[in-house]
Formats: structure tokens, C-alpha cells, sequence
């Protein structure tokens, strides 16, 4: 291995940049992919999948995908939610792969919700 | 880089591994490809979290999920449900005691909310065998610094400005002793990192060489710099095999990444750096038998002054810090001195980490601001005395530190509040002691381990010791006479005046912090040949109380020298001259029924 | 050259001189026992204790290891100080009652009365022997083996050492064998004759003959040579 100099160690720094904000839980947008038995059923992987694969895509290193539980509207599965920056969480129902780009190029990226994909807005837990 | 929706932070410090660990993280594997998870979630060995009282520890993130006590069997059934389905799993939470409702967030667990990470702030949270975690987190930004932005003169000054005092258990300033070696004419200078930890019950060094062995070395390599020194040794004791085995990963990977060796960053600087094993004995954690231990003497310390600063390794300056000492050193050196100095107490900055043990619910490991009350410890992120017992004292500073008494549990934590009670910081070691701890024993106990510890080279230290463990053991068996505590506060005063190094001089703080304190215990053991904690075997009687026994016979069945008789239905009776006293009878009985006095 | 006040007298020292030299020097007495001219000091003893610095911030270090520096003040004979000398005292004769060195010391700091059960030991650890052995004789056959309470004067292994010559300087000076030996006695006299043997050379005394001729008869004929094959045994 070459030795580093000081912009390498920023380079490596900036890396691994996914690592520290998983880690640290602070980020731009959180999606979250219900993953009950229900919503695995309904295809919920392939949308986890997808999320996973848009923020390789665009490089985001600032973007978290995580997993949650049956949100209790099973017929209308997969769903996710996207959480961008302190607004309250929007959650998305019958989602595909094509409803999947479409939201995550507007929502994720850009901050502006898909209001005809979504269920609502809020969030039932506390906190 | 792929991107990963979870990594799962398996602690994997010596208390989790031995707790089986290395299992658990195996496992988690295992299952991760079963569901075909891989790409998505990634398992992480981190070093110890602490909360070492319930590992093996497992945290989710990003979710912040805590997940304690896990065994092999609770692995496949916890990744369905959290990470297949996406439902934490309650049953396998941290449920705070005495209460019902368990914790998913390790942020809200008491035991973690009143901490403050600086030094261990990598904990948990990075894999310590790979520098890239380390560099994520902003590591060895300080020595980038460090090398390209500023002067030795800087660098100290940071250090003095962030008021930084040695986390070793004598809190000299680091700065000034920085300044005194980096002012010596002679070279080559040499930096050591003393790592052997030898009070019983104390792990912070290990936890830290365990978690975070990259901010250690940088730590040092930025010393290296203020000080010019261009060669270091990390001395950490063979007990400690973890430890060694990540440190010298550590220096691997430093080196090859050209973090450690000649020309480092490009910026001209040298600083090499191996790890020296000790063979673990206690009196080798004082710097002059550090020293020779290293070079391979017999680890017995020597005259100071000449300090190691001015002669030290081979006779050569030598600048020696505890490994707390130098991992606060990289952060200080990035966010500035006033930063570090923001927290704590006039004359104590920062945090101090303190490894909890004894009779406490929460043992572990914590690291807290400077100042902070024995109370808001013990009570607060130790939630309370084990068993709803009553609380009695607590040790602080490891074997030869003071025992405080229950008057003194709103003392602020710092060196000199401690210091003015008759105690020490030490390395950090705080022992909780419940009412059936008898005092008397705990003085006898750590004047045991110190008599055997001591070097042996003073007679004072060696002699006074063992004398004073003689009569505190006749103390104990009930043998003491009138006068014995006087004779023991003499001696111990002699042993603390006459001894030449550390041990010597702090060895007598148990016996007379316990005399200062809980001298009813001692008059009771003398003059009435009582025992009030009912521990000393000696002193004490075993008898069943008519009123409470229903003739179980629980008693009968485990005593080992079926001293107790009586039909069914009947109370029972011991016959005391054939008990040994082990309490099996007091254990088995659910009626406490067994009187001990 | 340091300047130093010892017991309110300036004095002036070559750099490198130790306490013990430059108060001696002003003819002022300090008691010794592991100190010998010839040796490195090792500060085992601690009888020649010292004050240095000004109350309540003083303390107290062995003058014989502790380096003459500029500006210290030195107290050769505080009441903290003789109280602590008293005590040590007391505890050496508690260790080796039968030393008439230690015995001289108690009766000149009048130690009349001793507290703990005397233990008959044979050695007090000084290392006289050892440094005499390494840095006069240039054997290196002795040495301080285990720590703390276990610490024990031995040879490497405990084996029979091929570099000692029999010189009998170990012996010469040590301060608890020295005018031991009163030769071979009658068997109805109690002789306290050379229990410390042991050091360097009993272990290895089936096969050699100690220097000390008239008390080798004695240790293979007298009580104590029985004596301690059975405490061997056991």
C-alpha cells in the first residue's frame, strides 16, 4: 500500500462517510420500507432493493434506507416512508419499482413529497 | 461502496466474548446469508460498550435498537423478526430492574444517558481492526494537524489549555510534563503508553486498547511530535492477549498506511511505535518499573528525581501517559483545548472513565464529566445497590484508594475532592459496597493483595504491610485487642511516609480511610467480638429463628455437615459447634428464617 | 555545585553527591544499615530517612538514594522523622531479634519494647549481600528472588550457583549473620549461631563446606541443621 498523504486521509474520510451517518443515525432523508410478513409478501424486498440501489446510483452518502414492521394497512403493501430533514415522515402505498424512482428522485432528492402515491402525512408512533 | 440499510454492532470486548461473543457475531452471519441479507446488512465487531454486566451486547443501527444477554439460539429468531419483518424484538431489550417495560433505544438506557464519550467515544461503534472505521470517524485528522498546521510549542499549548491531567491516578498536567521532556538536551527521546492495568476490578485501559487501539496510536504520534521523540512502546500486560493482538493490528496498519514509520503524511516527521508485554505485575504500572521492565529488569522501581523525563528508558528522556491520557489527546489537538477544558471542574477538565463494579446492579464501564457526584454514579447510572440492599461505602482509585463512607456520596468526583478525603482518582476503579460488606475484611483484603504485590525492595512497604495484615486478619478472627488500631494507624502512617514509590505511599489509604470511617466496625470486631456486616466467619453464629422456620427442611438437605437437625413440621435447630458457616442454610432458606450474628 | 540548607546549615556539594554524604559531610549522624561506602545505594532500609521541604507540603525520602539538588531544605532529625525510625527499627528487631547490629540500633534510639510477635527471621532483605556480591566480587551468584512478602535472597533457580567462589563476602556483611557464630558449643547451650546461612549457601550445603569452618561443625552437629531439614521435609 502507498503511503497517504493528508488529502488521502480525507479522501478515505469522506468514503466512508455511509458508514459513520448509519452508524450515527443523523441524516437527509430516512426511508423506511415496511417489512411485516404481509409487506415481504406484497414484494416489500424488491422495494428495499430498489431504495438500495437508487442511493448507490446517485452516490448519496447522506440518505438511510431502514426497515420497519407491519404498519397495519396490509392491503395496501409494499409501502414505505420517506422522512426528509425534520418534516414529518409521508408514507407512500402499492408501491412498484417505477413509483419507487419517481418518488425517490422528487422526495428523496429534491425534498418535495408525491402527494398522489401517498397514504398521509404523520406518523402514529411518539417521537 | 455498497449501500447497507443496517449494520449490527456486536460488542466484542474481553466481558462479551468470554460471555461468547465471537459465537453470536458467527451466528449472525450465518443467518444474514440464509435470508440472503448480505448486501444489506453487515455485521460489526466493535470493542466494549460497558454495560459488560449484560453481554453479550448487540446494537441496530441506524435504528439505535440495544439488544442484551443474547445467546446463540435468540440469533435466527432475532434476525427474522428485526431484520427480515422489520419488528424489534422486546423480549431480548434491556428491561431497567424493578421495573417491567423494557428500553429499545440504547440512548435511553440510564445507564448509557448520563455519559459523556470523549476518550471512549469510538466504542461500540467501530470495527477496532480496521483503520478505515477508525479514519471515517475522524481519526487521525489530529495528526494531520498536527504535522501540517502546527509547532511542538503549539501543540503543548493546547494541551496545557485544555488543563488535561494525567489519567493514571496521580493527575500530574500532561502539558508540563510534556514540556520538561521536550526541554531535555539529550536524544534520543522515547514515548510509553502505560497500559498495565493491574487493580483488580479495573478495565479501562483494556477496554480502550480493545475499542479504539488507532486513537492510542495517534495520541502518541502526535506526543511524538511536541516532544520529539521518534520511538514509542505500548506496555500492556500478557493477561491482556486481546488487547495486545488489536494493538499490534492496530500499528500494522498504522504502518503500513504510512500513519506510523519515517516521513509520515509526506510531512517529514518519524515515529515508530511496538508493543512491550509486561508479565503483569502490579508494581510495574509505576513508571521507574515500567521502565525497567522494558528493558528487561526486574520491574522494581527506583529513586525519582532523576524523573523518566530526565532519565528514563536506557537512560534517555522518556515521556510516560496512561492510555486514557493519550486518547484524549488526538480530540483536544482537533477541536481545540477550551473545547476539552468546557467540561468538569475548576481544576479536574474533561471526562474520566470509571469502571463500576461490586455490589451495584449496572456494572460496567462509564465514562463521565469530571465532577460529577458518587451519588449521580452509583444511584443514577448504576441504578442502585444490588438487591435493594443498603448502600455503605464505595472504593475509589483501585486497591489502594480510600473507602468513602455513605456522608460522602454528594462529593463531587475530581482528583483533589478525593485527595482532601483521604482517597484518589487512581486509574478510575469505583467498588460499591452493600451493608453486608464488613470493613474491617475489605481493609484486610486489599492490604492482602498489596503486601503481595510490593515490590519488596523497601522494608518498610514489604514489613509494614505484612504486619499490618497480621493484625487486621487477627481483627478479623476475632483476635484483636486494645490497642491494635492505634498500632495500625501508626504503622500505616510509617508504611505511607517511609516507602519510596507509589504503592508504598498509597498502599496504607484502605486501612486508614476505613479506621477514619467506619472505626464502630473495628471496636465492635475488638471489644465486643462482633462482626456488625455478619461476613467475618469468625465472629459470627448461625441460629434458626423459632417464629419463622415451618420445618421445611431445605436447610437440612443442603447443609455439607449436616449440622442441622429437626423432624418435619418441627423448627429446626443448628448445632453451632459443628457449622462452618458457609450460609447455604441462609441461601436455601425462602423464610429468612436463618438468624446470622 | 548545588547549595542545599540541611538542619539550617548552607551547604555547597559537587553535583551527584547524595543527602546522606553532604550531611555526613557536616558531621551530622544518620543511622544506615543497607548503606555501605563501597556499594550503589539501594534505599532498602529506610533507616536513614530525612524531611525535605517545608511543612505541611514535606516528605520524607531515604537519604542515601536521594540526589543533593539546589535550593532543598533538609531536616535530618524531625520528630516525624525519629518517630518513623523508631517504629522501622522496632519492626527489624520484631524480624531478626538475634542481630546484634539490629539490637545496637534499638538500644541507641531507645526502641526498649517491641509490639509484634517476633517472627526469628534470618534476613531483613537489605541486599547487602547482593550488591557485594555483584559489584565487589563480580560473581552475580545471589539475587532478590519473587516480590512482596514472598521476596527471598536466592540463587538463579534456586540451584546450585557455578559462578559463586565460596568467597564468604555475602556473609562478611550481612548485618544479621555478623558475630552470630560463636563455634561449636556444648550441646546443652543454645546456640543462635548461623541461621542465615540459608541466603547463599545452605542450599547447596550438602556439597560444600561454608566458610566459616567452626560453624559448619556446628549447623551439621547443633539443633538447627535438624531443625531445618525437617521443616524442608514438611
Amino acid at each position: 500500500m502507498t503511503k497517504l498523504t493528508v488529502e488521502d486521509l480525507k479522501r478515505i474520510k469522506g468514503e466512508a462517510q455511509r458508514t459513520v451517518l448509519l452508524r450515527e443515525g443523523t441524516a437527509r432523508a430516512k426511508v423506511t420500507v415496511f417489512m411485516g410478513t404481509c409487506g415481504i409478501t406484497a414484494g416489500a424486498r424488491e422495494i428495499m432493493d430498489e431504495v438500495l440501489q437508487l442511493i448507490m446510483q446517485h452516490h448519496l452518502d447522506d440518505v438511510i434506507a431502514t426497515s420497519s414492521g407491519c404498519a397495519g394497512l396490509c392491503s395496501k403493501e409494499p409501502m414505505m416512508a420517506v422522512e426528509y430533514r425534520f418534516s414529518p415522515p409521508v408514507k407512500y402505498i402499492d408501491l412498484t419499482r417505477e413509483k419507487v424512482r419517481e418518488i425517490f428522485e422528487s422526495h428523496v432528492l429534491k425534498g418535495e413529497p408525491v402527494p398522489e402515491y401517498a397514504l398521509g402525512v404523520g406518523s402514529e408512533t411518539m417521537g | 461502496m455498497k449501500a447497507q440499510r443496517t449494520h449490527i454492532l456486536v460488542c466484542t470486548g474481553t466481558g462479551c466474548v468470554s460471555a461468547g461473543a465471537f459465537d453470536i457475531m458467527e451466528t449472525f452471519q450465518k443467518e444474514i446469508e440464509k435470508h440472503g441479507l448480505q448486501e444489506e446488512i453487515d455485521v460489526v465487531p466493535t470493542g466494549c460498550n460497558g454495560f459488560c454486566e449484560n453481554g453479550p451486547l448487540v446494537l441496530f443501527e441506524p435504528e439505535g435498537i440495544f439488544y442484551q444477554r443474547l445467546k446463540v439460539q435468540d440469533v435466527p429468531f432475532l434476525v427474522e423478526e428485526h431484520c427480515l419483518k422489520g419488528r424489534p424484538v422486546p423480549t431480548l431489550m434491556y428491561t431497567p430492574h424493578r421495573k417491567k417495560t423494557p428500553i429499545p433505544a440504547m440512548k435511553d438506557i440510564e445507564f448509557f444517558k448520563y455519559q459523556k464519550l470523549v476518550a471512549l467515544r469510538n466504542r461500540g461503534r467501530i470495527n477496532p481492526e480496521k483503520i478505515e472505521d477508525y479514519i471515517a470517524f475522524d481519526g487521525y485528522l489530529g495528526l494531520a494537524k498536527s504535522l501540517t498546521e502546527m509547532s511542538p510549542e503549539q501543540i503543548i499549548e493546547q494541551i496545557r489549555i485544555s488543563g488535561l491531567r494525567g489519567r493514571g491516578g496521580a493527575g500530574f498536567p500532561t502539558a508540563r510534563k510534556w514540556q520538561v521532556c521536550k526541554e531535555q538536551p539529550n536524544s534520543p527521546k522515547y514515548l510509553i503508553c502505560n497500559a498495565d492495568e493491574g487493580d483488580p476490578g479495573a478495565f479501562m485501559d483494556r477496554s480502550v486498547l480493545e475499542a479504539d487501539p488507532h486513537a492510542v496510536i495517534e495520541g502518541m504520534a502526535i506526543g511524538a511530535k511536541a516532544i520529539g521523540a521518534e520511538k514509542g512502546f505500548v506496555y500492556v500486560r500478557m493477561e491482556y492477549p486481546l488487547a495486545v493482538e488489536r494493538m499490534k493490528k492496530a500499528i500494522k496498519q498504522a504502518e503500513d498506511m504510512g500513519l506510523l514509520g519515517d516521513d509520515i503524511l509526506g510531512s517529514g516527521f518519524n515515529f515508530k511505535l511496538s508493543v512491550a508485554i509486561g508479565a503483569g505485575a502490579f508494581v510495574c504500572g509505576e513508571e521507574s518499573a515500567l521502565i525497567r521492565s522494558i528493558e528487561g529488569q526486574v520491574g522494581r522501581p527506583r529513586q525519582r528525581p532523576p524523573f523518566p523525563a530526565q532519565k528514563g528508558l536506557w537512560g534517555k528522556p522518556t515521556n510516560i501517559n496512561n492510555v486514557e491520557t493519550w486518547v484524549n489527546v488526538p480530540q483536544i489537538i482537533r477541536k481545540g483545548g477550551a473545547w476539552f477544558a468546557s467540561v468538569g471542574t475548576e481544576g479536574s477538565k474533561g471526562t474520566k472513565i470509571f469502571s463500576l463494579v461490586g455490589k451495584i446492579n449496572n456494572t460496567g464501564l462509564v465514562e463521565v464529566p469530571m465532577g460529577i457526584t458518587v451519588r449521580e454514579i452509583v444511584f443514577g447510572i448504576g441504578e442502585g445497590i444490588l438487591g435493594g440492599k443498603k448502600f455503605k461505602a464505595v472504593q475509589t482509585g483501585g486497591p489502594s484508594g480510600g473507602c468513602l463512607p455513605e456522608s460522602m456520596l454528594d462529593l463531587p468526583i475530581d482528583y483533589d475532592s478525593l485527595a482532601s478525603v483521604g482517597s484518589m482518582m487512581g486509574s478510575g476503579g469505583l467498588i460499591v459496597m452493600d451493608e453486608d460488606t464488613c470493613m474491617v475484611d475489605v481493609a484486610r483484603y486489599f492490604t492482602n493483595f498489596l503486601a503481595g504485590e510490593s515490590c519488596g525492595k523497601c522494608f518498610t512497604c514489604r514489613k509494614g504491610l505484612e504486619r499490618m495484615l497480621e493484625i487486621l486478619t487477627n481483627i478479623c478472627n476475632g483476635k484483636g485487642k486494645e490497642g491494635d488500631v492505634e498500632l495500625l494507624e501508626e504503622l500505616a502512617i510509617m508504611v505511607k511516609d517511609t516507602s519510596m514509590c507509589g504503592l508504598g505511599q498509597t498502599a496504607a489509604n484502605p486501612t486508614l480511610s476505613t479506621i477514619r470511617y467506619f472505626r464502630d466496625e473495628y471496636d465492635a470486631h475488638i471489644k465486643e467480638k462482633r462482626c456488625p456486616a455478619g461476613f467475618c466467619k469468625e465472629l459470627i453464629t448461625y441460629s434458626i429463628l423459632e417464629d419463622k422456620c415451618i420445618g421445611c427442611g431445605a436447610c437440612k438437605r443442603v447443609c455439607p455437615t449436616d449440622s442441622i437437625s429437626g423432624e418435619k413440621k418441627q423448627t429446626h435447630v443448628i448445632d453451632t459447634k459443628t457449622c462452618i458457616k458457609c450460609g447455604a442454610c441462609v441461601e436455601a432458606c425462602k423464610f429468612d428464617a436463618i438468624n446470622v450474628v | 555545585m548545588p547549595k542545599l540548607t540541611i538542619d539550617g546549615l548552607d551547604v555547597e556539594v559537587e553535583k551527584g553527591t547524595t543527602l546522606l554524604e553532604a550531611i555526613r559531610f557536616l558531621g551530622i549522624e544518620v543511622p544506615t544499615l543497607c548503606h555501605n561506602d563501597g556499594l550503589t545505594p539501594l534505599g532498602a532500609c529506610r533507616l536513614c530517612i530525612v524531611e525535605i521541604g517545608k511543612p505541611p507540603r514535606s516528605k520524607i525520602v531515604t537519604s542515601c538514594t536521594y540526589p543533593a539538588e539546589d535550593g532543598l531544605i533538609v531536616h535530618s532529625n524531625t520528630q516525624r522523622v525519629i518517630n518513623q525510625r523508631k517504629l522501622i527499627i522496632e519492626l527489624m528487631i520484631a524480624t531478626v531479634p538475634s542481630s546484634k547490629t539490629i539490637q545496637d540500633l534499638a538500644s541507641k534510639f531507645g526502641v526498649t519494647k517491641c509490639r509484634f510477635v517476633p517472627e526469628h527471621g534470618e534476613c531483613i532483605h537489605c541486599g547487602l549481600c547482593v550488591r557485594m556480591c555483584n559489584e565487589q566480587m563480580m560473581a552475580g551468584a545471589i539475587g532478590f528472588a519473587e516480590r512482596g512478602k514472598d521476596m527471598v535472597i536466592t540463587t538463579p533457580f534456586d540451584k546450585t550457583s557455578d559462578v559463586c567462589r565460596l568467597c564468604g563476602a555475602c556473609m562478611y556483611i550481612c548485618p544479621c549473620c555478623e558475630l552470630r557464630c560463636q563455634g561449636p558449643n556444648a550441646e546443652t547451650t543454645v546456640c543462635s549461631g548461623c541461621l542465615n546461612l540459608e541466603a547463599p549457601c545452605l542450599d547447596t550445603y550438602d556439597e560444600k563446606m561454608c566458610f566459616l569452618d567452626p560453624c559448619a561443625a556446628c549447623e551439621l552437629t547443633g539443633p538447627f541443621r535438624a531443625e531445618k531439614k525437617k521443616k524442608v521435609q514438611a
